[in-house]
């Protein structure tokens, strides 16, 4: 087998393409004399389409690939009302947490009666008034404060009076109201998700 | 040695492995070298851990939780594995501040060697990508709450923030998707970037070679093997001893109950990102892509600035004070920040009886998920435990008037409902008979008055003349009958059978049958039996237990039937837990 071998050390000379990438390395000796100019500009072309066939080559790919990953931003979302409370179970000024239950899709599964979420339910005289109980800071769950009078986030210390209202901590707005309404003696929620962390409400989902 | 001859002969690798071993170690080797190798070794612990863990693990939002759990309890060494993965991962940003703070003392970021730098910090970032995503993995609360506020922070920064969340969600909801894309970034995307760059940075270091520390002697040179390679392998066992104790005293990675998102959960980072969660509730929300994603950049942005800003050739640390100060005072920021967050959680009365709770459930839902998850998930699972769901809907629905216990119940005397501790006992039956309208019974109640005591002779004398004491055995046999009812047995022809249909259905009934149809005293067939509870809560004014006079509109502060607001299911869940408890909670 060895004898048959070529020489290993006469190898790289039998490949001058190799020298031909590097822009400081002299051209090889063999093309050395001659017609060099025109060489050079053939090179340039050929080294630009390289450029812009590999960039296509990328791009083939890319395209799809973000098409596939990006997820578009859902439209404001119709609305949603579900039955959350009856109306008559709720304390007057008190608010009173209600589970939010529905279905849940989930990308190629759906839930029937899943938890959704919660809402704070405040009742005053015969009206009644939803505040999510999402915090709009970065959403984790708000729950009322030991004493009754006011709403705290256990994630970063916001707090918000019983109106919702924001009073320490570092919630850019106030709770987020939602459609509120009394049906056939049932309190009525517009369910929605907003998106967290921004001044303003924007719907989102 | 003929096969590696002709192997050497094709490959060459015998050169490879020399200019491997034979790396120039200028003034001999040093325990001060070791750490970059360390940081190897210990990906590769990640690296085979991992891979491991995706032998047995199933990203998404209804298999993830159950997969990790049964990793962690049911394989054979499925918790080893785990904890190691885990404790590795904390001992890879352990070493990789201490990499890059001895890079930085020892100025080793100076020309030539910037571009080393600069592939360490991305690095850097690679490695901090991996603990993001691998903290949301096995979907628990932890994991679910954490990676929903980082991503929240994400989507704040302007312009590119909505676009960048959804893209990392997978859409506006945490669900299936999101572990799908976190498991691809973690298993696929960042192994694949750290490799190449790490190949990057190793290449780039052998060809500059090692900063010499200040003592050393550089006109002796030794080879990296032995000394120097003996040293960093000591250094990468004493690591994964370490790594192997803290898996074994724990038991494995702690895995807290599945994320629930409609719950209440104090979502807290892992502790190298707790400095940057302090931080976050001493901003106004509007800035806080300022500091949560701002902070970030500044930080790393002077990190890359360093050696382009420092290019004087001394390595002295003396000149470089000024430019290094940066660098010490964000450690120091971080590290009293992280002892501000963990002291004021210590303190936070609300926050430690969240983080109870939490432990209970993640407690609870192991126990149940030992005899199988069912396919619909854990949440399922936990949603029809009547152990998880009865206090809560307990606390919801019936707290508010009924005491049950310490942890249930309203603020102290504002109760409107009896007290339920011990309902269906003896001890509860004597309290009746003798004084229904105590506070802790009926007093606070529309039903205040109605039943006298059986005991005590009425303040008018003109009723307290015909007035007898029922008998302390006759107490004990109605006693006898109304416990064996909440049993759910008969008790037919027992004495205090005969007793109740003497003295009680003057009033009360038994098997629908009253002298009194007028009055509102209950059934007490079958009372404070599991049936007779669940009538209770659907409705009250049923006949089943009180007739329909008890729902009128007169009573103010009657009980109401929750048959409306609670599903069938809710129902179930709450009686078997409620007859339950009772009995647990003596009167």
């Amino acid at each position: 087998m060895a004898a048959s071998d070529p020489p290993p050390q006469e190898e790289p000379n039998e490949s001058p393409v190799r020298d031909e990438g590097a822009d400081d390395a002299p051209p090889p000796r063999a093309h050395a004399s001659g017609a060099a100019p025109r060489d050079n500009g053939r090179r340039k072309a050929l080294g630009a389409l390289v450029v812009v066939g590999s960039s296509a080559y990328g791009a083939a790919l890319a395209v799809p690939a973000l098409g596939y990953l990006r997820v578009p931003a859902g439209g404001a979302g119709g609305e949603r009302w579900i039955r959350v409370a009856r109306f008559e179970a709720l304390p007057e000024a008190t608010p009173t947490r209600a589970p939010v239950i529905g279905d849940e899709r989930d990308a190629f599964t759906v839930s029937r009666g899943q938890m959704l979420g919660s809402v704070w339910l405040t009742r005053r005289g015969g009206a009644v008034t939803a505040l999510s109980a999402e915090c709009p800071h970065l959403g984790c769950a708000v729950d009322v404060g030991g004493d009754g009078k006011s709403f705290g986030c256990p994630c970063h210390t916001s707090r918000f009076s019983l109106e919702g209202k924001p009073e320490s901590g570092p919630s850019p707005r106030a709770m987020d109201a939602l459609g509120a309404r009394v049906v056939e003696g049932w309190v009525e929620v517009d369910f929605r998700r907003y998106r967290q962390g921004v001044a303003d409400k924007v719907t989102i989902g | 040695m003929k096969a590696l001859d002709w192997l050497d002969e094709r490959t060459g690798y015998r050169e490879l492995v020399r200019v491997a071993l034979d790396e120039p170690v200028p003034g001999g080797a040093r325990w001060a070298y070791v750490l970059g190798s360390a940081l190897t070794l210990s990906f590769v612990t990640q690296a085979v851990t991992g891979i491991l863990l995706m032998t047995a693990y199933q990203p998404s939002a209804t298999t993830a939780w159950s997969s990790v759990m049964y990793i962690s309890t049911q394989m054979s060494w499925g918790w080893l594995v785990r904890g190691l993965h885990h404790y590795g991962a904390q001992a890879m940003v352990i070493l990789l501040a201490m990499h890059l703070g001895q890079t930085a003392i020892y100025g080793a970021y100076k020309k030539p060697r910037e571009m080393n730098w600069l592939l360490g910090l991305g690095l850097m970032g690679l490695t901090l990508g991996f603990a993001l995503t691998g903290y949301l993995l096995p979907w628990d609360q932890k994991g679910y709450w954490a990676t929903k506020v980082a991503t929240n922070i994400a989507g704040t920064i302007p312009a590119v923030g909505p676009f960048t969340q959804r893209m990392l969600v997978g859409g506006s909801e945490y669900g299936h998707l999101t572990l799908t894309r976190f498991y691809t970034l973690h298993v696929g995307v960042l192994p694949a970037a750290l490799v190449l760059l790490l190949a990057a940075h190793v290449a780039l270091f052998r060809k500059h070679g090692v900063t010499p520390s200040e003592q050393a002697d550089v006109k002796h040179v030794e080879r990296f093997y032995p000394r120097q390679l003996g040293k960093d392998l000591f250094v990468g066992l004493v690591i994964l001893v370490a790594i192997f104790v803290l898996t074994l005293r724990s038991h494995g990675a702690h895995l807290d109950a599945p994320a629930d998102p409609a719950s209440d959960y104090p979502a807290r980072p892992e502790w190298y990102f707790v400095s940057l969660f302090e931080a976050l509730k001493h901003v106004p929300g509007r800035l806080e892509w300022l500091v949560a994603a701002g902070l970030p950049v500044v930080a790393g942005g002077y990190l890359v600035a360093l050696p382009f800003l420092d290019k004087k050739p001394s390595r002295a640390l003396r000149g470089r004070l000024l430019l290094l100060a940066p660098l010490v005072a964000m450690l120091l920021g971080a590290v009293v920040l992280t002892v501000m967050s963990f002291q004021s959680d210590a303190r936070d009365e609300s926050f430690l009886k969240a983080r109870q709770l939490a432990e209970t459930r993640a407690a609870r839902a192991l126990e149940l998920a030992r005899a199988g998850v069912p396919p619909a998930g854990p949440l399922a699972m936990m949603a029809s435990d009547p152990e998880t769901r009865g206090p809560e809907l307990f606390d919801r629905h019936c707290a508010a008037c009924h005491r049950l216990g310490k942890e249930h119940g309203p603020a102290d005397g504002k109760d409107s409902a009896p007290d339920l501790a011990g309902f269906g006992s003896e001890a509860w039956v004597l309290a009746v008979i003798d004084d229904p309208d105590a506070p802790r019974l009926f007093g606070k109640t529309p039903f205040k008055g109605m039943m006298p005591s059986f005991t005590r002779a009425p303040k008018d004398p003109a009723e307290a003349e015909y007035f007898t004491k029922m008998k302390d055995a006759d107490q004990k046999a109605v006693a006898a009958f109304l416990t064996a009812q909440a049993r759910g047995e008969s008790g037919a022809g027992s004495p205090g059978e005969k007793i109740v249909k003497r003295a009680c259905t003057t009033c009360h009934r038994l098997d629908g049958k009253t002298d009194d149809e007028e009055s509102l005293a209950p059934e007490l067939r079958g009372w404070a039996s599991p049936a007779w509870i669940r009538a209770q809560i659907e409705n009250p004014g049923s006949g089943k237990t009180y007739p329909k006079g008890a729902l009128d509109k007169k009573l103010e502060g009657h009980m109401p039937a929750f048959g409306e607001q609670l599903s069938a299911q809710e129902m179930d869940l709450l009686t078997r837990w409620l007859a339950a408890k009772v009995g647990k909670v003596p009167w």
